[in-house]
């Protein structure tokens, strides 16, 4: 009875994929494309989501090698309800996005172990859609494209099976049936997707509260070291052919914090501040500098613009669906988070100037410093104010007095340990100025504004990007996260707001090479990095490539392309209606065209028959009957009896026929010189009188 | 009368329909003679995608757009899929034998497809009365392949055979592809024997010499005749037909001795079916027996023998007697 392979009780015995019953190996297949659909969900469900789908799925595959009787309603119902509760503890509520999947997977889970008959098929299919869908609110990437086509091609290939009652067809098949419609249906899906009107949300649908840090309009220590690791994307940037400025002209402009409580930085409210009633005040010279972004999802409310981008109507940035305002400080904001890609042009000038040119009370807003904090760096700026050789120095020369302090005791290092560990981090930047002297572009920054508006200097913090990567992708300009950057921006009277770098100072070639916020690699990265730098460096830059392509053509595909392919089609001013004729028009031109298929198609027959009916009728002229089920042998026979000597061309025609249709060698469809003999014959045959 | 004829106009609706198809025993499906909806899945199925589209336009989703064109397409191709599953086909049915009424009757429908292999076609009667699930099969390419169905004859007589309809839902059951076809062979449904049989009428001596002598059981046979058509297999003597090769029965009249008439004034019961009911019990019963045997109808008369076409021709008197 038993084996030294014996298997445990619990686990049946595997037959072998071959001797699997039909319905066993259907239901194996199901449970398979099902795992292979919910498992990039894993990553974002509660954790006992996936440990209950992964037990329940090998659950189900035990009953079904083992041919097993399905559980009944009762604990089902119980499952379900526990999954209820499960899911209720994990997001406190059954609705919204995050406990819609996770119910929905569970949902899907659970109704494989109720698969009977055909209609719970129909009804995993149909779920199993929805969740592929699902899939794609986390990410869009090519990845999860590839993953979730072959879901879809499975989910289909399961359904023909369902459809398939007879015998065990083999699964090759089946797949085979559902590539072959996904592959007809392509132009379809081509033709729908080009030209289906894309339109705004049509009801707003609850955003992810969760943003990206680091621009996120607010900003402590440590703040921008979380994007400093993050090497994805950020945005691409295409100028015209040489119009490309160079790296240390790149400042891209995002949140502007300007509040200070001490600990963190905040933007000015634009309800309560004064400056906000003032307006940008930008002023432009210069040559104008077009260009086009494609700004990578950031889940917030943020255009990184090129500095300066007024708000005019030539130069604001045109966005497909978006719109995009600019606030008082030349930050440039949606009216909703970015969560899907967006492309725009606009137009910046490098050569700007904005902000007031005579003080006036407004500017006290960028002087404030909370009391009782960093004392000891307030204390340092009094007492280089009070330095005889700077006794009613200019602003201009306390920059470059600050710049220079800067430059001569400071070191840049992406890994400078956290600051502000101590009382609530109410110290940091006495820390930073006076003790340690390390840090980069957020701790420079920080403490030369902290430290300007001590000397009584208007000053505030810009976040954004700086730079881009050296090389070009496909004509683009690469900006990483990792590209992100921290300066400052003085009030000098009559010129406005002045841009300080105090990184550039202290590590310039961060700021004219343009090098990327990049913390040590890892082990293994290093270990390929050491083997072959030139190979990887070619991996990625492919790689990357291939992803800008996709963003291009796949994911950024909306209505601003569509207008494009329409004036490329002819249309002078494209609308919306147009969009829906042309789409109306060849959806009817491919009906027709069907249509018209179908009537030739009605009359195709087989060529057997087709020859048959015309050798009937060349056989009643010479008054030979012939009946539905005579072979050519039989008509032959006939022929030799009732047109004797004459007849005997005809007969052997016929015989040759018969060999061709029935005989050893028979062919799949008649030859063509055949008739031709036969014709011949035929002719030669005379009717007996 | 009126109310009759108003009264069920699904009824004349379906009869109305039927009678636009003419009957036919060999029946080819073309563009013409096939019909197609959308199934119940179908319409599921067109919700989904509005559904899915709908998520796509409020998330954005381009890829949700790609899924659901691409799905859209696949249903588009299903039809034309469904369809042709069907065109092309060419079904045939193979004459019916009799059998007895309140009994499946089997059908045979011969299904070939010159160029395509078919699948998951199924074959069912349209008639509510019949309605059972339906017989599916695959059609290989170039060739046949037979689908064996049953309808139950409710009455002795001729039946036509009732209406079938051909369909499918393959590939992916968004769409029924169905045809309905009435064929035009009739079937002929014997009376149900009674149950229990009556005791067979005796015998009434035949003239003269049968009442002596005494039925030969012991084997022993009296004489033999050259082999005639409907003698039972039984009756052939064998060691006989293998030494001359040639077959020869045992001379029925010699070996039973009595002519059995199965009359009809001797069913009594009341009412005709019960009697048509106990003389074909009393055939099967003779045949079994292996008595020769009579039937005596009004009008009708068929001379003693035994043998299946005994049977036959006694229970297609039985059958069509009016």
């Amino acid at each position: 009875m038993s084996t030294a392979t014996a298997n445990p009780p619990w686990l049946p015995r595997w037959p072998g994929w071959s001797h699997l019953p039909r319905d066993s190996r259907d239901v194996l297949f199901l449970l398979a494309v099902i795992g292979w659909t919910l498992a990039p969900h894993f990553a974002h469900l509660p954790l006992w989501c996936p440990l209950l789908t992964v037990v329940v799925i090998f659950w189900r595959a035990q009953l079904a090698v083992a041919n097993a009787a399905l559980p009944g309603r009762w604990p089902l119902i119980a499952v379900l309800v526990l999954a209820m509760a499960l899911t209720w503890w994990s997001h406190r509520t059954l609705l919204g996005k995050d406990a819609g999947i996770t119910m929905l997977v569970l949902l899907m889970v659970l109704k494989t172990l109720e698969l009977r008959a055909r209609r719970d098929a129909l009804v995993v299919f149909f779920l199993g859609f929805f969740i592929v869908l699902t899939n794609f609110l986390y990410s869009q990437s090519m990845l999860v494209a590839g993953t979730m086509l072959v879901s879809v091609w499975g989910l289909l290939t399961a359904l023909v099976l369902a459809h398939m009652p007879v015998g065990r067809p083999p699964l090759m098949r089946a797949g085979a049936l559902a590539a072959k419609a996904a592959l007809l249906g392509a132009p379809i899906m081509l033709v729908l997707f080009m030209l289906f009107p894309r339109m705004a949300p049509l009801w707003t649908v609850p955003q992810d509260t969760l943003a990206k840090t680091g621009l996120s309009g607010s900003l402590r220590m440590g703040g921008i070291a979380d994007l400093a690791i993050d090497d994805s994307v950020a945005f691409r940037v295409r100028f015209p052919a040489g119009a490309r400025p160079p790296p240390r002209a790149l400042y891209w402009r995002g949140p502007v914090l300007a509040r200070f409580d001490g600990v963190e930085w905040n933007r000015l409210d634009p309800a309560t501040s004064t400056a906000a009633r003032r307006g940008a005040q930008l002023r432009v010279r210069g040559a104008a500098l077009d260009y086009e972004m494609t700004l990578e999802p950031n889940r917030l409310p943020l255009l990184p613009l090129l500095e300066a981008t007024p708000a005019t109507d030539a130069d604001a940035p045109r966005i497909d669906g978006q719109r995009a305002f600019m606030r008082f400080d030349l930050q440039w904001m949606t009216e909703r988070p970015v969560t899907e890609r967006l492309r725009l042009t606009a137009r910046a000038y490098l050569d700007h100037q904005h902000g007031p040119q005579s003080d006036e009370p407004s500017l006290r807003n960028y002087t404030e410093l909370p009391i009782g904090y960093n004392p000891r760096t307030l204390a340092w700026a009094q007492a280089l104010r009070n330095e005889p050789r700077y006794a009613g120095a200019t602003p201009q020369q306390l920059v470059d007095a600050v710049l220079l302090t800067i430059r001569r005791g400071f070191t840049y290092t992406l890994t400078p340990g956290s600051y502000g560990d101590d009382a609530d981090g109410s110290f940091a930047i006495d820390e930073f100025w006076l003790d340690r002297k390390q840090g980069f572009c957020e701790h420079f920054s920080t403490a030369f504004v902290v430290v300007m508006r001590a000397l009584d200097v208007p000053a505030r913090l810009v976040t954004g990007y700086q730079g881009a990567d050296p090389d070009l992708q496909d004509g683009y300009l690469v900006v990483r996260n990792s590209h992100a950057h921290a300066w400052a921006e003085v009030w000098l009277a009559g010129r406005g707001w002045i841009r300080v770098d105090p990184t550039a100072a202290v590590a310039p070639e961060r700021v004219v090479a343009s090098r990327a916020l990049r913390l040590q690699p890892g082990v293994v990265a290093s270990a390929f990095d050491a083997v072959s730098p030139a190979l990887m460096a070619k991996l990625r830059t492919l790689w990357e490539q291939a992803n800008n392509r996709w963003n291009q053509w796949v994911l950024n595909y909306s209505r601003l392309q569509q207008f494009d392919l329409l004036q490329k089609l002819g249309v002078r001013s494209p609308t919306w209606e147009d969009l829906a004729y042309l789409l109306a028009g060849l959806l009817s031109a491919a009906s027709a065209v069907g249509a018209a298929w179908a009537w030739w198609d009605r009359h195709r027959r087989d060529p057997w028959q087709r020859l048959r009916s015309r050798i009937e009728r060349r056989l009643a002229a010479l008054g030979v009957d012939c009946a539905v089920h005579d072979a050519p042998r039989t008509l032959a026979m006939r022929v030799r009896a009732q047109l004797g000597a004459t007849g005997q061309d005809l007969a052997a025609e016929l015989d040759a026929l018969d060999q061709q249709r029935y005989g050893r060698s028979a062919h799949s469809r008649p030859s063509p010189a055949w008739w031709r003999g036969f014709a011949a014959a035929a002719a030669s045959a005379t009717r007996p009188r | 009368m009126i109310g009759a004829l108003l009264g069920h106009p699904r009824q004349r609706l379906r009869a109305w329909w039927q009678s636009r198809h003419a009957r036919t025993d060999t029946w080819t499906l073309t563009q013409r003679n096939i019909y197609i909806v959308p199934t119940r899945a179908g319409f599921v199925f067109a919700a989904v995608l509005t559904v899915m589209l709908l998520a796509a336009i409020n998330y954005q989703l381009n890829l949700g757009y790609v899924l659901t064109f691409l799905l859209a397409g696949a249903g588009f191709v299903s039809m034309h899929l469904t369809h042709n599953t069907l065109r092309g086909l060419t079904l045939h049915l193979k004459p019916p034998l009799p059998g007895f009424a309140g009994v499946p009757l089997p059908l045979e429908v011969v299904l070939s497809s010159p160029t395509r292999l078919q699948y998951g076609v199924g074959l069912g009667f349209e008639d509510a009365d019949n309605r059972s699930r339906d017989v599916f099969v695959d059609v290989p390419v170039g060739g046949q392949t037979s689908a064996h169905l049953a309808f139950v004859p409710s009455r002795r007589g001729l039946h036509d055979v009732p209406t079938l309809h051909v369909e499918t839902r393959y590939p992916f059951g968004l769409f029924r592809a169905w045809t309905v076809w009435r064929p035009s062979a009739r079937a002929l449904a014997w009376p149900a024997p009674e149950r229990p049989v009556a005791p067979l009428p005796a015998a009434p001596a035949a003239a003269g010499e049968t009442s002596q002598r005494k039925p030969s059981d012991n084997g022993e046979f009296e004489g033999v005749r050259a082999y005639r058509r409907g003698d039972a297999l039984k009756h052939v003597v064998w060691k006989k037909a293998a030494r001359t090769g040639e077959l020869v029965s045992r001379d029925a009249s010699h070996a039973m001795q009595r002519e059995l008439w199965l009359d009809w004034q001797l069913a009594q019961v009341a009412g005709t079916e019960p009697r048509l009911a106990r003389l074909a019990a009393w055939v099967l019963a003779a045949e079994a027996a292996g008595v020769a045997h009579g039937l005596r109808l009004p009008g009708v008369e068929i001379a003693p023998g035994s043998g299946s076409a005994q049977q036959r021709r006694s229970l297609d008197a039985l059958a069509l007697w009016s």
